[in-house]
């Protein structure tokens, strides 16, 4: 504006109806638009989800899968624990009736126990006091029994006794027990 | 974007009122980037818009949503100031109930709120785009002069008359006088006075022997101009003179001559006019805080088509080189609606 003392009026081809329509349409289509960008955010972020879930789920069985395969080398640990743990007991048990065996005048200098045998080192007044006191009962645990004398220096004698169990014999034995 | 595209495909109707003493004329100019397409004309015989010019004006604003709509500001509380300057307005003009506008960062246009929300309140039914002053029209009407000479400028309309006076440029002073509307008894009396001026005038009598009326005094002035030796005297103040100007004049009047009458009826509004235009002079020569110098020429823009009798008077009387120019003034503020949408 230079010379006029008023601006002039806003001039527009739309008619107040027309701009009404067009104001209704516009506000129509942009609401239209708006939920069919909305729905398709929502989409986007549903199989984002989704995706997100099936990764988690595969994921997780994949650590379950894992934490299985712990659990069950634990579990088997635990089995040859127990079974260590069974065996050494036996073990013990064996020594202690081993020893037990062993008579007061007869000493034993080494005790190798073997899977299927045991060897025993010692020192004993005499052959008979050996055969009646400890080979006796060794005898009656082991199915083949070797014993082998050496004088000492004192009139003693050293001897070793090598006894074995026969593996298909005590198998057969187990079963008759088992019956 | 979209609105210049559609503007684009429109074509524009510029609707120019003038509002005139008894009536009001609608000038229509369509206009479209090809150039102008048509114009109308119409003359309603009432001052306020009527439902008829209403109906007219709608008639054309159906056209197109590209209207707009030009009024001439004729309010009689207006003016222009030779200054931009608020602090040297204010010693001129108290602007405080005045809407006003600075012109080329050099003078300024005002005229009253009060008139222009009336006006506005008035067309409230079409609505208005473009007030102007009818000193922009005048300064543009003028552009090809006021640069260059020392002269007062006059735009004559039927309701009023506005005055300027430019110095290359720079305007020095400005004034807008309304006309007076005169009852019956002034009417007499100025058409006795009429008879004797025309006697006087033609008859070449000695004017310091006959008794002219006590009434008007103002005529005194005439009384002697005849004595005057008035070729040799006005020859000197002819240098400034615009050859141009005349070439220009005496085409138009050679134009106009058929449509020249003898009718007088305009005696006493030239005279009016003239009296208003020598007011003017005076107040614009006497009053200091307008830098004063002399005149030589007066350019008239002419929109009431003046008898040679004004003419005559202003170079008798005022020993001024007189230019008439007619005017179309719903063409020009057609031009400066033009101006103001840049295009």
């Amino acid at each position: 504006m230079r010379y006029s003392y008023i601006k002039p009026r806003h001039k527009t081809p739309f008619s107040q109806e027309m701009q009404l329509l067009v104001t209704f349409f516009s506000i129509t289509l942009i609401m239209i638009v708006g939920t069919y960008l909305f729905l398709l955010y929502k989409d986007y972020t549903f199989e984002r989800d989704k995706e997100q879930a099936i990764q988690k789920r595969l994921a997780l069985t994949k650590e379950i899968q894992q934490m299985q395969n712990k659990i069950s080398y634990i579990e088997k640990q635990r089995d040859l624990s127990e079974k260590i743990f069974t065996q050494n007991s036996v073990l013990k048990d064996s020594i202690t009736n081993l020893f037990d065996l062993v008579p007061e005048r007869i000493t034993l200098s080494e005790a190798k126990l073997l899977k299927n045998g045991l060897i025993l080192y010692g020192i004993t007044p005499s052959k008979n006091v050996y055969n009646f006191m400890l080979q006796a009962p060794i005898r009656s645990i082991f199915h083949k029994t070797y014993s082998s004398f050496y004088p000492a220096g004192n009139g003693w004698l050293h001897f070793v006794s090598t006894n074995y169990i026969d593996a298909t014999q005590q198998k057969l034995e187990d079963q008759e027990g088992a019956e | 974007m979209l609105g210049k595209i559609l503007e684009s495909l429109y074509q524009k109707v510029f609707i120019n009122i003038i509002r005139q003493r008894s009536d009001t004329v609608v000038y229509v100019h369509n206009y479209s980037k090809k150039g102008d397409l048509s114009h109308y004309e119409e003359v309603f015989q009432t001052t306020t818009p009527s439902q008829e010019m209403i109906e007219y004006i709608n008639s054309f604003t159906k056209e197109s949503p590209y209207y707009y709509i030009t009024v001439l500001d004729t309010s009689a509380q207006q003016g222009a100031l030779p200054s931009c300057k608020k602090n040297l307005l204010q010693s001129y003009e108290d602007l405080t109930t005045s809407e006003y506008k600075c012109i080329n960062k050099e003078w300024t246009v005002y005229t009253s709120k009060t008139d222009l929300y009336t006006l506005e309140k008035e067309f409230g039914d079409v609505g208005i785009d473009f007030v102007f002053s009818p000193f922009i029209l005048l300064a543009t009407f003028f552009a090809d002069k006021i640069n260059n000479t020392l002269a007062m400028y006059a735009l004559i309309i039927d309701s009023s008359v506005s005055v300027m006076v430019f110095d290359s440029g720079r305007l020095l002073f400005a004034e807008h006088v309304a006309m007076l509307v005169l009852d019956e008894h002034e009417n007499i009396i100025l058409e006795e006075a009429q008879e004797d001026v025309a006697l006087d005038l033609d008859d070449d009598i000695d004017l310091e022997t006959i008794d002219v009326d006590d009434n008007i005094d103002d005529l005194e002035g005439f009384s002697y101009i005849e004595n005057l030796d008035t070729i040799e005297d006005i020859d000197e103040f002819s240098q400034g003179e615009d050859l141009e100007e005349e070439l220009y004049e005496n085409e138009a009047q050679e134009k106009g001559t058929e449509e020249e009458t003898n009718d007088n009826s305009h005696f006493n509004e030239d005279y009016q006019r003239f009296s208003m235009i020598q007011d003017a002079i005076n107040h614009f020569y006497k009053d200091e805080r307008y830098e004063s110098n002399f005149l030589e020429n007066i350019y008239i823009a002419d929109y009431t088509h003046v008898s040679n009798d004004l003419k005559r008077y202003l170079e008798d009387e005022m020993f001024l080189n007189v230019y008439i120019r007619s005017i179309d003034i719903g063409s020009e503020l057609y031009s400066l609606a033009k101006k103001e949408l840049g295009l």
